[in-house]
């Protein structure tokens, strides 16, 4: 990843701004450590902190188009630059990077290519010729992008909210699959795949089809010059990321540069599941696994800093991204830049557990189209925040735009939960990589469920945050909560806190407003709260009680076996 | 480098107290992005951030003895860490940790180790047996160290100013060479070499024990378990450090582990003389050789945090640490950890221009005694804090321990500049190295000067450092500059301008003691200015003037290879990135 921030029309091109800007730009220099780089025109400022993946030597940023009448700041990967380059074959091109194709492909076809680019990206272009711009973000917001609005007319777009907070008396999230352009002066959305209507789709499911979709989706992310590794968790998701990447990663370019042997990653608490389930698939696969422990102590330690990071205050991704976030730097101390994850899955295929309780095909679909769309609030912000925290960049072939349209387009009768049928959870998937001749991972191992109750990185995490909130949170502070946070309101001491040091960073009504709240059980979004009207009296968002598994066996053995479908497996274990 | 702080005896144990020892060890996290750690016993706090060079798997911070009684934050490499473990065979060791040997040598001899330890560091140790408490800082100071009080009656020590000022009442620099005790309630120095004194030494010239000295010193910094490099500006001192490398990598673990061929690196304007002499250099060594660019812009635009990060408003340390500043992000992003470097020859040897004025061999001694003292403050924070802020690591081997004694010990006759016998700067150094059979360095760059008039960097980089300085700093503004800064009162544009920058970030009147100023010529010291009368009257930190040189020859092209028959008077700029006069047949046989 890389951190871009630009202002258009300041009314100020002093030195003191462009010093203010080099500042703020700083803020979001852990995104991209390499390098940075700063474009003033007249009131226009382009900035970016670089993380150099392609083309290291070469691509610092901004880039130019030839005559540089054309600036772009770009933070991201362009998969098929290679593909769009041939169809610029007039046009010259200064570096190798794979984001220089935006400049030239705005010149061939103006303000309408965003569609072209197979990638996740955010970027801002100024066209010197008329002092027109546009910014865009990618199709699901893999990557963050803020935009803004100061006292003095100006417009700001940030990769994080940091480096705009203070300066714009407004600002919000631009909304992933949107373009917003200075001529309109109006967001539009570029991104229309078929699925995005929320119609429930007919294409049979076909199992040989979803797996290609999905290794093409790997394969793609491959492209790198520097050195690269896989989060695994053991969880199915994560699994058959490093079970495709390692498959492929031999016949690729970058093996030849970083070697054949594939890197995988797993981070816990001391003997916790996810160490275990990820250890047992890397021996399978033979990766060169890397298990990294913290204590629940180090991760209470890194909270301030994690939210300070992630920019939200809502509880799951908090507690999910702790652990990534520490992880994120012990891999880059390892001198890794780029790592695959599996985001996305959980959304496209209805992976979460409140997806049992989905009383027909139609309202599961339309569920998962509303998890995909709120991604960027998530998952994605989480994936992407907690790794860039540390100048690494996560990738998420669950979320290639082709494989959603892939996944997205079969019949979700094929993708309700029938124990009946031996259908668990994400059984397409599962299904799609169960094959005999050329195994990709051991049969118990992709269609295994997460141990039960598991927090993934350990039992005592989720715990251990919850008894440190409860002693910093007073039974008097969480009763005028409603008073003091009448927005979002947190209902428990946890969210409190998490909640204080949120308001700390970002006070202002505009960072709160970023941030979704909203009634939710296990992740469900607010709508599929009806699905259950018991759920509706006992809202936690790790749902444990709500989905009405026995709260006393969370206190139970580790190693009891997954017979209940309906247990407590929190969502949070999927990133890693 | 890592960076390390420790907050002791504050009297408050809360959440609130410890999230606020996180927040300021985070201010160091550039020192040590690869992992952080806190111990905390009872109201004292040791806080660490990891940059991980030697076993990077295990050797986390704080680091413990046995029991865990005693725990430890340094920073620092303690070269000679695998004969300390021989030495305290019956204690068991938790890591692999080059620094893990400190905790054990303090139960075995008290407070009475540090000069055992070889190396550069900066430690606290805490012993919980009693709560007291003991902080160190290396021989020269190549790493930094403050220590400040509060009002709560507290004792702080950081590894940099920002992780303590604004939380002291009073902080200063941590003198080099010194132990804090909290048992004595004050400072002791540890350092006790034989050059201390300044007394006038007779020990005779002899090229190979000197050869020898510094070829040791280079041979033990290239432990580590990480990619590394060197920095080479063409020079002599870093072209010498450049030459043992790589001669000398080729055996050692760090070139099974990364190849054995050397990475160097320079920086530079685009053309400048230090990018042309050191690819010379490179080629004839056979390097792996990065060179970058920078633009006056760049370098401008990066001088905020330059000052933030470097914690001074000395001029021409300002002036210097910033392309380092700039090399150092663009080495990190290779994937290199740690950089052998140059500093310290030219305090050692006597290789300022100035030195040529030295009236007779007791001050030219006793200067390079005064230099060696003050580098803490100059050259050596300029090397450790333009790299740490990119979590790379600078080692000297020219401050090396043994190396500065065995140099120090030389009679200085030998080190006076005469012309006449063709004894140019350094010149001591340079034939130590002039090696016929198996040459270190061709002649030519063995016994070269710099370019004159070189900023080293590019030709232009001090002029747009001024010219940007002047658009900023108005007549009116220097007209009451002694008000404004009554202490150490800038008296150019560029010092105004970098001034305020200084006191933007660090407003304490603490934080402006900390920065030396006072009287200098050309880098020399308040009291060697007194060697030429002129001088006195034109004092300016790149002493072009000062040093007797046509101001408008500044403008000239660079000379080209015939710059070796150039006068011998002709005196030149920058900070020690230069040598003067002709190139000299000398040469010894080992």
């Amino acid at each position: 990843m890389c951190g871009i921030l630009a202002v258009f029309g300041c009314i100020d091109n002093s030195q003191a701004k462009r010093s203010r800007i080099i500042e703020l730009s700083r803020r979001l220099r852990h995104r991209g450590p390499d390098w940075s780089g700063l474009h003033c025109h007249e009131d226009c400022y382009l900035a970016h902190q670089r993380l150099a993946i392609v083309d290291p030597t070469s691509g610092d940023q901004p880039l130019y188009n030839e005559d540089k009448t054309i600036i772009v700041t770009v933070n991201g990967e362009i998969y098929n630059h290679k593909a769009l380059r041939e169809k610029l074959k007039s046009h010259q091109f200064h570096t190798g990077s794979d984001c220089e194709v935006i400049a030239h492909l705005y010149e061939e076809y103006g303000e309408n290519f965003v569609d072209m680019l197979d990638g996740m990206f955010s970027f801002v272009l100024l066209d010197t010729r008329d002092k027109s711009f546009i910014a865009a973000r990618d199709a699901i917001g893999i990557t963050p992008l803020y935009m803004g609005w100061g006292l003095d007319g100006s417009i700001w777009f940030a990769s994080e909210m940091k480096a705009l907070s203070d300066d714009c008396e407004r600002f919000m999230s631009l909304l992933p699959g949107h373009i917003y352009s200075s001529k309109q002066g109006a967001l539009r959305r570029w991104y229309n795949p078929p699925w995005f209507s929320e119609q429930i789709p007919s294409a049979p499911y076909d199992p040989v089809t979803l797996r290609q979709a999905f290794e093409k989706a790997v394969l793609k992310r491959l492209m790198t010059d520097v050195p690269f590794g896989v989060l695994l968790s053991g969880g199915l998701d994560s699994s058959l990321v490093a079970a495709v990447a390692s498959r492929h990663l031999a016949g690729s370019e970058v093996a030849c540069q970083w070697g054949s042997q594939l890197h995988t990653f797993c981070i816990g608490l001391k003997g916790s599941p996810d160490l275990k389930a990820a250890k047992e698939v890397a021996d399978y696969l033979g990766t060169r696994h890397h298990e990294f422990y913290f204590t629940v102590q180090e991760g209470i330690d890194a909270l301030e800093e994690v939210i300070y990071h992630i920019e939200t205050y809502d509880v799951t991704t908090v507690r999910a991204s702790t652990p990534m976030f520490l992880m994120s730097r012990k891999i880059k101390s390892l001198g890794v830049k780029m790592v695959l994850s599996g985001e996305g899955s959980d959304e496209i295929f209805g992976g979460y557990l409140y997806f049992h309780k989905a009383p027909n095909k139609e309202e599961f679909h339309q569920e998962t189209c509303r998890k995909i769309k709120a991604l960027h609030l998530y998952d994605c912000l989480r994936a992407n925040k907690s790794t860039s925290a540390w100048g690494v960049e996560a990738r998420v072939p669950f979320l290639d735009k082709e494989f959603i349209n892939v996944a997205m387009s079969i019949d979700p009768e094929w993708k309700m939960i029938r124990p009946d049928l031996g259908r668990i959870e994400k059984w397409v998937l599962r299904n799609a990589f169960d094959d005999d001749q050329d195994p990709y991972l051991p049969k118990h191992i992709l269609y295994r469920q997460k141990e039960q109750f598991s927090d993934g990185v350990g039992y005592s995490w989720i715990d251990g945050l919850k008894d440190h909130a409860n002693k910093q949170v007073t039974d008097a502070m969480l009763m005028n909560a409603s008073f003091v946070y009448p927005e979002n309101t947190p209902t428990t001491k946890e969210a409190y806190y998490y909640r204080t040091i949120f308001e700390k960073f970002f006070p202002k009504n505009a960072a709160r407003s970023t941030v979704p709240g909203g009634p939710s059980v296990a992740c469900s979004t607010a709508k599929a709260v009806e699905w259950d009207a018991a759920w509706s009296n006992n809202l936690d968002p790790s749902g444990r009680a709500a989905l009405g598994v026995h709260v006393a066996a969370y206190e139970e053995a580790v190693d009891v076996e997954p017979a209940n479908l309906m247990n407590g497996a929190h969502p949070m274990q999927k990133g890693f | 480098m890592c960076g390390i702080l420790a907050l002791l005896g504050c009297s408050d144990d809360s959440q609130a107290k410890r999230v606020r020892v996180l927040e300021l060890s985070r201010r160091l996290k550039h020192r040590g992005p690869d992992w952080s750690g806190l111990y905390q016993h009872g109201d004292c706090y040791l806080a660490h951030q990891r940059l991980a060079i030697i076993d990077p798997a295990s050797g986390d911070q704080p680091l413990f003895n046995e029991d865990k009684t005693i725990a430890v934050t340094v920073n620092g490499e303690i070269y000679n860490h695998e004969e300390l473990r021989q030495r305290l065979t019956n204690h068991k060791f938790r890591t692999g940790s080059d620094c893990d040997v400190i905790a054990h040598l303090y139960e075995e001899y008290g407070e009475n180790f540090v000069d055992m330890l070889d190396g550069i560091f900066s430690f606290v140790l805490l012993d919980t047996h009693d709560n007291s408490f003991i902080a160190a800082r290396d021989a020269i100071g190549v790493t930094s160290l403050y220590i400040g009080w509060g009002l709560d009656g507290s004792v702080w020590i950081s590894s940099e100013l920002k992780g303590l000022n604004d939380d002291c009442e009073h902080f200063e620099t941590f003198p080099p060479g010194h132990l804090y005790s909290s048992k004595l309630g004050g400072f002791r120095r540890w350092y006790n070499p034989p050059w201390f004194s300044e007394d006038i030494p007779s020990t005779p010239y002899d090229p190979l024990a000197l050869r020898h000295a510094f070829e040791n010193a280079v041979i033990k910094r290239l432990m580590t378990d990480v990619p590394f490099g060197v920095l080479l500006s063409g020079g002599l001192d870093s072209s010498l450090v450049a030459s043992i490398t790589a001669r000398y990598l080729a055996g050692t673990k760090a070139a099974r582990q990364w190849g054995a061929q050397l990475h160097s690196f320079c920086v530079g304007l685009e053309g400048s003389p230090d990018l042309k002499s050191a690819k010379e250099v490179a080629d004839y060594l056979g390097t792996v050789h990065h060179e970058f660019h920078f633009t006056v812009q760049d370098g401008i635009d990066a001088i905020e945090d330059v000052i933030y990060h470097i914690e001074t408003y000395d001029v021409t340390t300002i002036r210097a640490s910033t392309p380092m500043f700039l090399m150092s992000r663009k080495i990190k992003s290779l994937g290199v950890k740690m950089v052998i470097s140059g500093e310290g020859s030219d305090e050692i040897f006597g290789g300022y221009l100035y030195f040529h004025k030295a009236p007779n061999k007791e001050e030219f001694h006793q200067e390079t005694c005064r230099k060696i003292k003050a580098l803490h403050q100059y050259d050596c924070l300029r090397a450790n804090k333009s790299t740490s802020a990119w979590g790379l690591e600078a080692r000297v081997p020219f401050l090396d321990k043994e190396f500065i004694n065995v140099a120090m010990a030389i009679d200085p006759e030998w080190k006076m500049i005469k012309p006449d016998q063709g004894h140019i700067e350094k010149w001591v150094l340079r034939r130590a190295f002039d090696d016929e059979e198996r040459p270190y360095l061709p002649k030519h760059i063995l016994y070269r000067q710099k370019e004159q008039f070189s900023d080293g960097v590019g030709y232009s980089w001090i002029d747009g450092l001024k010219a940007h300085a002047a658009e900023h700093v108005t007549n009116k503004m220097m007209q009451n500059a002694a008000h404004i800064f009554p202490h150490n009162t800038p008296t150019t544009e560029e010092a105004y301008y970098y001034r305020m920058i200084f006191e933007r970030f660090f407003p304490q009147n603490s934080a402006r003691l900390s920065v030396p100023g006072g009287a200098s010529v050309a880098c020399s010291t308040a009291k060697a200015v007194e060697w030429d009368a002129a001088w006195s009257n034109n004092l300016d930190p790149s002493g072009r003037a000062a040093l007797g040189v046509h101001l408008s020859a500044y403008d000239l092209q660079p000379p080209t290879t015939g710059a070796a028959n150039m006068p011998s008077k002709i005196i030149h700029t920058l900070q020690g990135i230069n040598e003067v006069t002709t190139a000299q047949e000398l040469s010894i046989r080992s």
